[in-house]
């Protein structure tokens, strides 16, 4: 079923039996997310709904209410809080902010304009001055021209083709296109959400030292079991409290050891960036990620190098984007697989780029396989859990995999360089 | 790509910001705490403090929303129960009548820069009742007190030869002439609004003492981080208050060390004329082998004569904590001894056998648990002051013993008498008063 939105400070809905898959439903309050649950197959009235939420983020309404009482900055100061605004959370609307800065959405796509037009459709809905937003659609090295033919019903997009094969090409061939100083990416999977930019702009902007954004990613609908068990496995979300991290280089941290598993931070789907951060740390790495034998981690790679360079990442969970998780099973474990194989080979990277943060990388390396992989597996056969085993199997066969793969995609990328050059901007810019 | 790093990385407990703000104003970026990894921050709304937050700033200024972030996640419960208590109009105590006049007493030794400030932050109290301000110079031969004393003329000050916090306060404390007494350091910073808060609850009868939260005015070094770690001087963001109920109740010796200290508190004079009470303990305290308790140990006679004490955490004072490790250690170790000539003192002179389930059992026991933590790495409180602990408290009972002959030698205090039977211009036993303060109308029509 669609995920369904309930903002809080509105009169409660009555939810419907789900009549396939899970019915999910994500709670807002003022337009921030505050967390997620899911309702019986009998569906919820609103009075149980009130209870469940109650019961279940009862302590993040406390925190919501606590921090909304609190004026930032210009903000008119506000009144003091009292047992009505604790008990009535209407009257009060979402926190509007104007935007100011310019952006450049881009989606990378390959080969999928059937599901384009929902990505498209959510992005031209963006609450966003038009002046401001350049959305970009990069056509990754496309086996036919419908991708084109989709985008040109859209006379504000602007198509790119990039014919190096490779996400990560791709996403550099957004950043060479942008002619922004902020680069929010999404991927076609992906139907973002109405506020999801004035979300990062205005992380960016309260954040003057963040060089990176990520977002919260939900499932846009959960209709198969495959679907359920995706976010089941830990899905896209992370969590509903914003955060800030950085890690102390200059003074002699590692980034790999505080921070080393950076998909904590969150993925590709949902990403911003100031456009500068490139210039000094250098664009995605073409070997790893979507359509190279490393199958991923170029995410997680940007994201660790921006912390390594010692500049700080923002998780802004209001920066909101709905994932259409993966229908069936075999999709399903080929995407668990390449979880793996796209993790290890960013730690393969790292171990190559970084000698000084070697032996930080088997650690977590060696750690993470026990405590992610095997730890589940041996649990696995004491009690048949809620995760079937070979989709843990599948992911720790993937960890092996990942480590042969990075050099393999290193070559390859090679190649690509060697057929078709160094990419130059400007190269298909719409009429 | 990027330099090699360091060998030893450097750390981030220390320094800490120390930043105080006000809920009642728009949250700002707290631009300035750059060179700092770490920001403690303290909030108050209109004078009540509510609690603390530590961000881990990595040297860089916290911006507003994160600061905002910090406050909800950390004190969302408080704030939003002080939103209720607002609500519910059950904030604010009944004040104490203007006509109830208050001494504070700050005894000091060759402090003057100290003392100056200390001074000046109480000449600035916002509050309608006339202050009288007692110095006690307990090293008068210097002479650096009475000239840091100059520059504020109706200073009443008073020479105690004899070395020891305990005399210098029961001094100051005689020479007095308020119905509450405040007790403060040299060596504290007191807040405009400081003395009304200490002094509101004495409005309902029973009380007899009232207790203020200490906060550290800066946490620069590492000494000083860990003397906060180690329990500093407040006793949290919670008002509470205990009685003789409670002191009867507890099985285990009462934990008078709990309720606060003589860096920060009120009392009402009349308990120092009770002879079941009396003045501070003049074997224990600071200046003497023992080192301190001398606070608690009259926590615990006013408990056991059945009074009540209130913790009143929005009655707070900074303290500066001292700054290097030596200090430090040197600090802990006299807290060791003192504590144990306390428990010594209350089995002694008032036979409580509670004290023997202190110093067997759960004393050993605290000790053993903090180095067990330490040793798993589950706290970083060091070894080495877990050691000192253990060694101050093994030389507890000798201390105890000096301190008494040391008194024996020396003298008790001259005791307190009320003011409207004091001779005129007395020089009690203890000392010298230099110059008598002719306070208010208000003052003298309270005493006749």
């Amino acid at each position: 079923m669609k995920l369904i939105s309930v903002e809080l400070t509105e009169p409660l809905p009555s939810i419907p039996p789900p009549t396939c898959g899970e019915q999910w439903v994500l709670l807002l309050l003022r337009g921030r997310p505050l967390g997620m649950l899911h309702t019986g197959p009998g569906g919820c009235t609103p009075r149980e709904l009130a209870r469940v939420t109650l019961e279940q983020h009862g302590w993040a309404i406390a925190r919501h209410v606590a921090a909304y009482s609190m004026s930032v900055g210009a903000d008119a100061a506000r009144s003091p809080i009292s047992i009505d605004d604790l008990a009535k959370l209407s009257g009060a609307s979402r926190e509007e902010t104007d935007a100011r800065a310019a952006i450049t959405a881009a989606v990378c796509t390959r080969n999928r304009a059937d599901q384009l037009p929902d990505c498209l459709h959510a992005l031209l809905a963006l609450d966003y001055p038009a002046e401001l937003l350049d959305i970009l659609v990069v056509d990754n090295a496309p086996a036919d021209d419908s991708t084109r033919d989709v985008v040109d019903r859209y006379p504000r997009l602007r198509y790119i083709c990039e014919p190096r094969p490779g996400l990560d090409w791709a996403r550099n061939r957004a950043i060479l296109e942008s002619r922004a100083d902020i680069i929010a990416y999404t991927d076609d999977d992906v139907s973002v959400d109405r506020h999801w930019l004035r979300a990062v702009e205005s992380a960016f902007r309260q954040e003057p030292q963040a060089m990176c954004v990520t977002g919260l990613v939900v499932p846009d609908a959960i209709d198969t079991d495959a679907q359920a068990l995706f976010e089941r496995y830990g899905g896209f979300g992370r969590g509903f409290e914003r955060g800030l991290f950085r890690v102390d280089v200059e003074g002699g941290h590692s980034a790999m050891r505080r921070f080393g598993g950076t998909g904590r931070f969150g993925t590709g789907a949902n990403m911003a960036f100031r456009r500068e951060v490139f210039d000094e740390i250098g664009a995605f790495d073409p070997a790893l990620d979507v359509g190279t034998p490393a199958n991923g981690g170029g995410d997680l790679d940007m994201f660790f190098r921006v912390l390594r360079s010692g500049h700080a990442l923002v998780y802004e969970p209001a920066a909101l984007v709905r994932h259409r998780h993966r229908r069936d099973y075999p999709a399903l474990k080929t995407q668990i697989t390449n979880n793996g194989i796209g993790f290890y080979a960013y730690l393969v990277r790292t171990a190559r780029a970084y000698p000084d943060e070697r032996r930080a990388v088997i650690a977590l390396g060696v750690w993470w396989l026990w405590w992610w992989n095997a730890r589940r597996l041996f649990a696995s056969f004491v009690r048949t859990g809620r995760i079937p085993r070979d989709l843990i199997v599948a992911e720790l066969k993937g960890s092996f995999t990942g480590l042969r793969r990075y050099a393999a995609a290193r070559r390859r990328a090679a190649d690509v360089l060697r057929q078709y050059g160094t990419p130059q901007p400007a190269g298909g810019a719409k009429p | 790509m990027t330099p090699t790093r360091a060998v030893t990385p450097r750390p981030h407990d220390w320094p800490v910001a120390v930043r105080m703000l006000d809920l009642r104003r728009p949250l700002t970026a707290l631009e300035d705490v750059a060179p700092y990894p770490r920001t403690r921050v303290f909030v108050q709304d209109e004078g009540v403090l509510i609690g603390s937050v530590d961000i881990q700033n990595l040297w860089r200024p916290v911006s507003a929303v994160r600061l905002r972030d910090a406050l909800a996640n950390g004190l969302a419960y408080a704030v939003l129960r002080r939103g209720l208590e607002r609500q519910l109009g059950s904030e604010r105590p009944a004040p104490l009548p203007p006509d109830v006049s208050v001494s504070v007493v700050v005894p000091t030794r060759d402090r003057p820069d100290d003392l100056r400030r200390c001074l000046a932050a109480l000449r600035a109290q916002d509050t309608r009742r006339c202050l009288e301000i007692v110095v006690v110079d307990n090293h008068p031969g210097q002479g650096a007190t009475r000239a840091a004393c100059a520059g504020f003329p109706d200073v009443v000050l008073v020479d105690e030869k004899r070395p020891g916090l305990s005399y210098a306060r029961n001094a100051g404390f005689a020479a007095a002439t308020g119905e509450v007494l405040v007790a403060i350091d040299d060596d504290v910073t007191v807040p405009a609004g400081w003395v009304e808060r200490l002094i509101a609850p004495f409005a309902r009868p029973e009380v007899m003492a009232v207790t203020g939260h200490v906060l550290p005015i800066e946490l620069e070094t590492e000494s000083q981080c860990r003397f906060e770690a180690y329990g500093g001087l407040g006793k949290g963001f919670t008002r509470f208050e205990v009685d003789g109920t409670w002191f009867r109740s507890m099985r285990g010796a009462v934990p008078t060390w709990h309720l606060g200290a003589t860096a920060n508190a009120a009392f009402r004079a009349s308990i120092f004329r009770d002879p079941a009470i009396g003045l501070l303990d003049e074997a224990l305290g600071a200046g003497m082998p023992t080192g301190c308790s001398e606070d608690t140990y009259l926590f615990y006679k006013i408990l056991k004569a059945g009074h009540t004490i209130v913790y009143e955490p929005s009655a707070w004072v900074w303290h500066r904590h001292r700054s290097d490790m030596a200090a430090l250690e040197h600090q802990i170790h006299s807290y060791s001894r003192g504590h144990v000539a306390y428990h010594l003192t209350t089995l002694i002179r008032d036979r409580d056998p509670r004290a023997l389930v202190r110093l067997g059992w759960s004393l050993p026991k605290a000790y053993l648990w903090r180095a067990c933590a330490r040793l798993r790495g589950t706290s970083d409180y060091p070894l080495r002051l877990i050691l000192t602990e253990v060694s101050g408290n093994l030389a507890g009972p000798w201390a105890l013993w000096q301190s008494r002959r040391r008194v024996r030698r020396l003298g008790r205090s001259a005791p307190c008498i009320a003011p409207d039977r004091r001779a005129p211009r007395a020089a009690g036993a203890s000392g010298e008063i230099h110059a008598v303060h002719v306070e208010s109308p208000l003052t003298e029509s309270t005493a006749s």
